[in-house]
């Protein structure tokens, strides 16, 4: 069954370009994407039942309001959501971006692609820890 | 019974004659003493004609040409403060003739603000020595000074004796001090800062530049991928060109971050074996080495403290250099290995070797002018066109940072046209700066 992926992403290019190289993945529904993190929590408080909840979240890390990482320490934090999977990509990630989100709870931290092939790898490593 | 009773009498008076006399040579013994440091200069001595006094010949006379020649005030004041002895030094002190000052009222010298401060030293001084630091008033200016009170008896009576220090240049030097420690720290704090700002300017620049540069390499990437057959041939070249262009720029930001958080890394040191480092580093490079058939001669290399990442990256810096100015037509050839110290050298003294140690990475490939020996090591210095040889000029420049920060230093030597040879003397055992 496809994966249900959100992705919470400030910057409409990269968000068509989600849109662009996974369309026509049929292991993966792509969920219409937020732009923070606050617009993330809104869209999964929407949600009660736990019907449509996602099964992998992608956090750009650097947004307005809030951020990737204040993101996962919320969801990480929250009973509901603690559990779904969390990945945090990011146009440049450091030792220190990829120990803080690690020990917030980010199952992978990732530097944005730049083609169609990174696209495809980065989904499938994100696809394998799931 | 009585001879026994005179023989116990004579005992006793021999034990009491025998105690007197130990007393006797004690005394004298005391006597000598305080002859031999100084602390008397004439002596009363008990005989069978009564006492006798003995002076040490013009001890008084030499007492008073030591005090005249002090460099320090000397004065004595009787009971109501006032002066019934001045060296010329004191009067000097207070720019009064020698005669004025006797026979004055000590007090009339001391500087406003310092007269409580002199009431009590006048007080207890009588009964303790007392040192402390007061103002006196002289024509035109005020003299800080040090007093240091002592009571003396005399056949006379009590006197106190003041020695007074002019602490005039001893202050103006503690100022000047002061204010060189201040200024030192203040541009201590601006460097500190702006050490701060150019860390944070390179690292925000660096993350921010990074953004649209990505978007440039995406869309130019989707330019190729999705539109480039309908292109016509001319646009080809260009799309190809940006790419290009904005892959290199990529190269030059992370080098620039690198080498921006160098400063920022704490420095865990640890013993760091370079033999292993560089056979790690020759099979990074293995592509390269079989692509460009290089010859590769790793000799015995020491094993020194440090940061193992940044002496990798320093390590490795030089052998991608190496690999990449090669001569065309020439096979490439790189030799690292070691060197003793030899005392003498660089300066370094007898048993240096065993503190510091040597290691190059020579090459056979285009080499440079040494004019240019030192400013390879420069930020963004290249001294080749970039459409023969692509890089960011940052290579150096992170070496050096690195080997400094090791506490060691990097130079050049080379030919142009004949190879290159750099040359690392680092510490064994650098002293972590922070601890």
């Amino acid at each position: 069954m496809a994966k249900k992926v959100i992705l919470v992403e400030d910057d409409p290019d990269d968000r068509d370009l989600f849109v662009i190289f996974y369309r026509e993945r049929n292991d993966i529904e792509l969920l219409p994407s937020v732009g923070n993190g606050i617009e993330l929590i809104e869209y999964l408080e929407s949600r009660p039942g736990g019907e449509g909840l996602p099964d992998l979240i992608v956090l750009d890390q650097n947004m307005p309001v809030m951020n990737g990482k204040q993101t996962l320490a919320f969801l990480k934090s929250n009973n509901r959501f603690s559990n779904i999977p969390a990945v945090v990509y990011s146009t440049y990630s450091d030792k220190t971006l990829i120990r803080e989100c690690t020990q917030l709870g980010a199952n992978m931290v990732v530097m944005k692609p730049i083609d169609k092939d990174g696209y495809q790898q980065m989904m499938d490593q994100f696809l394998l820890g799931i | 019974m009585e001879m026994k009773s005179n023989a116990a009498k004579s005992n006793a008076a021999l034990h009491k004659r025998i105690k007197e006399l130990e007393r006797q040579l004690d005394e004298a013994r005391d006597t000598i003493e305080a002859i031999r440091t100084g602390q008397i200069d004439a002596l009363v001595v008990s005989g069978n004609n009564g006492h006798a006094l003995y002076t040490l010949q013009s001890a008084d006379h030499s007492y008073r040409v030591f005090i005249e020649k002090m460099v320090e005030g000397a004065v004595s004041l009787n009971a109501s403060g006032l002066i019934i002895y001045s060296n010329s030094r004191f009067a000097s002190m207070v720019g009064l003739p020698l005669t004025k000052v006797i026979g004055t009222h000590f007090r009339e010298f001391v500087a406003k603000e310092s007269t409580d401060t002199y009431d009590s030293i006048f007080g207890q001084g009588w009964s303790q020595d007392i040192k402390r630091e007061i103002f006196l008033s002289s024509p035109g200016r005020k003299v800080p000074v040090q007093l240091s009170v002592n009571p003396l008896q005399v056949d006379a009576g009590s006197l106190l004796n003041i020695i007074i220090t002019d602490l005039t240049l001893l202050k103006e030097t503690e100022g000047a001090l002061k204010d060189k420690t201040l200024q030192l720290e203040r541009l201590n704090n601006a460097l500190a800062k702006s050490n701060d700002d150019l860390q944070q300017f390179a690292s925000v620049a660096s993350h921010d530049l990074q953004e649209p540069l990505r978007k440039i390499q995406v869309f130019s990437r989707f330019l190729k991928d999705a539109n480039f057959e309908q292109l016509p041939d001319s646009a080809k070249q260009f799309v190809d060109k940006i790419i290009l262009s904005s892959n290199r720029m990529k190269a030059l930001i992370l080098d620039i971050l690198n080498y921006s958080r160098l400063s920022a890394d704490d420095q865990n040191f640890e013993p760091v074996d370079l033999t292993a480092l560089m056979a790690e580093i020759t099979a990074d490079f293995e592509l390269v080495i079989e692509e460009k058939n290089a010859l590769i001669e790793i000799g015995d290399l020491p094993v020194v403290e440090g940061n193992r990442g940044q002496l990798r990256q320093v390590f490795s810096n030089l052998i991608s250099n190496a690999l990449k100015f090669t001569r065309a037509n020439v096979r490439p050839s790189i030799v690292v290995g070691s060197r003793k110290i030899v005392p003498g050298d660089f300066g370094f003294i007898a048993g240096d070797e065993k503190k510091y140690c040597s290691i190059f990475v020579k090459d056979n490939g285009i080499g440079f002018d040494q004019k240019f020996a030192f400013s390879i090591f420069s930020l963004f210095e290249k001294l080749n066109p970039k459409s023969t040889f692509e890089g960011s000029g940052i290579g150096l420049a992170i070496a050096k940072k690195i080997i400094d920060k090791h506490q060691g230093t990097i130079h050049a030597k080379s030919k142009a046209n004949e190879g290159s040879e750099f040359n690392i003397i680092l510490p064994f055992t650098p002293i972590n700066p922070n601890g």
